[in-house]
């Protein structure tokens, strides 16, 4: 019999505030923090205003070695860590799974390289730190003292939901009483807006930021980028109960796959995609119709709506009502599935659901997008993640009663 | 600006600490806790802000301690064996550290100084 694994922290550094309460006014006021990027005024982006990562982590040497997306990575930690209320000796044993993105500051931080000699006065001793995918891990883990097993992963815009998927694992078939788990990103820097902005993926728009973008729109034509993080607390059931700890929601499966066929494009057909939502219903002993709402990966560019839209259409048909976060806060590349997942906790804890935004003319006619803020208290959502290169994850979250 | 605010500044920016709080009798070790990888980035830090060559086993005074044992297996005097390795401490700083290395690691702010000063003479 393999245990129950429960969430009991989330830790959230984001556009729309960095506690529930906040997030919750913001999406039912309808404010977002959408405004032109000032790298590329055609370009609509989404930052984390005034993000200052001592404010959550006080002064710290190792801050020299933390890009922006760390500093969201590590600041979004240390949340989930102040939040869980755990003492040292918890915390010695506690895992950490983390999703991270490549630095693309590229900037400031790579040497000018020119007729093969680098100008390397600038750089730090150990400039490489910056540029490793662990750094964040390992500056969590000594902060906060977290010392069992854990992962970096870097797999694209679906690194934070596997990170989250590998915890859930980990604590059902025992290996672990508790991880954190989840991740940050920001590409927001001159180097990750000419990243995509070249890939032709991103939305470029000259009128108003906040109406632009509009994921599963038939006008869609990219998506935004955002930043920030969010962690989560997976915890046995048992544990979590002995200790007398919050329970925000319960993870019953995840799945995970590769399209195995383009670079950047998802397969048109969907099914790897499919594979992975299929798993993540089987490992919790569920049917697609026991799925009450969709957390759509929707990144507003035309190839993954599409796909997404006929893989919702025939996995679960019309029935689950589909929230897409995207259009609230930007994507936040490998970060995007840990705060989706922390937001899907928080708007079934509230009853509440928000509006995919902008959204005039959906793409498809049988998906049950959700058009205007309802009140609703979805048992269970399932959260999807697309990522470049045909990474492919879901996971299945229960609320808790 | 002099060489011990620059240093100030350098230490300040590498270990998130106020400038203000940092002085020339403040000890690396035992008061900012630098460790081995801080003492890699003052020296790449020290190396770009004075245009000199920072030996990091001179400015840190690394070996003084098997420098000091060598001298009394030598049967030589310790003061005059420091001042040879290190000629950037004056004959006064050095009998300072001979009378502190019983308190811990004696390295100081001032130190680093008296190597830049030494070096850019």
């Amino acid at each position: 019999m393999s245990r129950i694994v429960v969430i009991t922290s989330v830790g959230v550094i984001s556009s729309l505030g960095h506690e529930p309460g906040r997030i919750m006014e913001h999406l039912r006021n309808d404010r977002v923090c959408f405004e032109p990027s000032p790298v590329d005024e055609k370009v609509p982006a989404c930052p984390v205003r005034d993000f200052d990562v001592r404010q959550f982590l006080g002064r710290f040497k190792n801050i020299r070695y933390l890009s922006r997306g760390a500093r969201f990575c590590v600041a979004a930690a240390m949340e989930a860590v102040r939040n869980s209320g755990l003492d040292s000796a918890m915390l010695d044993r506690a895992g950490l799974f983390v999703g991270t993105g490549p630095n693309l500051d590229v900037g400031g931080e790579c040497p000018e390289i020119s007729s093969g000699r680098i100008d390397e006065d600038a750089l730090q001793a150990l400039w490489i730190l910056r540029f490793l995918p662990n750094t964040p891990s390992c500056v969590i883990a000594s902060l906060a003292g977290i010392h069992g097993e854990n992962l970096t992963i870097s797999t694209a815009c679906s690194a934070s939901l596997q990170a989250i998927g590998e915890a859930f694992r980990k604590i059902r078939s025992g290996y672990l009483n508790m991880a954190f788990a989840g991740g940050g990103d920001s590409r927001l820097s001159a180097g990750g807006i000419l990243a995509y902005r070249k890939a032709g993926a991103l939305l470029t728009a000259n009128g108003d930021s906040e109406t632009a973008y509009a994921p599963f729109d038939c006008s869609r034509e990219g998506f935004v980028p955002g930043e920030g993080g969010a962690f989560l607390l997976l915890e046995d059931l048992e544990h979590a109960l002995n200790r007398g700890a919050k329970i925000w929601g319960e993870v019953c499966g995840y799945g995970n796959s590769m399209d195995g066929y383009n670079m950047t494009a998802p397969h048109p057909d969907g099914r790897q995609a499919e594979a992975a939502v299929r798993a993540a219903l089987k490992e919790a002993g569920m049917t697609p119709d026991q799925v009450d709402a969709v957390s759509a990966h929707g990144t507003g560019t035309r190839l993954n709506d599409e796909m997404e839209a006929g893989l919702i259409d025939r996995v679960y048909g019309a029935r689950p009502k589909v929230i897409a976060l995207k259009s609230w806060f930007g994507h936040l590349s490998a970060a995007c599935g840990a705060l989706e997942t922390a937001v899907c906790l928080f708007c079934m804890q509230d009853g509440w659901l928000p509006p995919v935004r902008n959204l005039k003319s959906p793409c498809h006619v049988r998906v049950n997008f959700v058009r205007n803020p309802i009140r609703d208290t979805p048992r269970t959502m399932m959260i999807e993640n697309f990522g470049f290169g045909g990474q492919n994850a879901a996971l299945l979250i229960r609320r808790w009663t | 600006m002099g060489i011990l605010e620059k240093i100030s500044g350098v230490l300040a920016d590498i270990l998130d600490v106020e400038a203000s709080d940092i002085e020339a009798e403040t000890y690396l070790i035992r008061d900012l806790n630098v460790e081995s990888i801080d003492m890699l980035e003052i020296a790449v830090s020290l190396n770009a802000a004075f245009n000199i060559k920072v030996s990091e086993n001179d400015i840190f005074l690394r070996n003084l301690r098997p420098y000091l044992i060598e001298a009394e297996d030598k049967g030589q005097a310790q003061a005059p064996c420091l001042v040879e390795k290190f000629p950037f401490l004056t004959p006064d700083r050095v009998q300072e550290i001979l009378a502190d290395l019983d308190s811990g690691p004696v390295l100081k702010v001032k130190d680093l100084a008296g190597f830049v000063a030494y070096q850019t003479r």
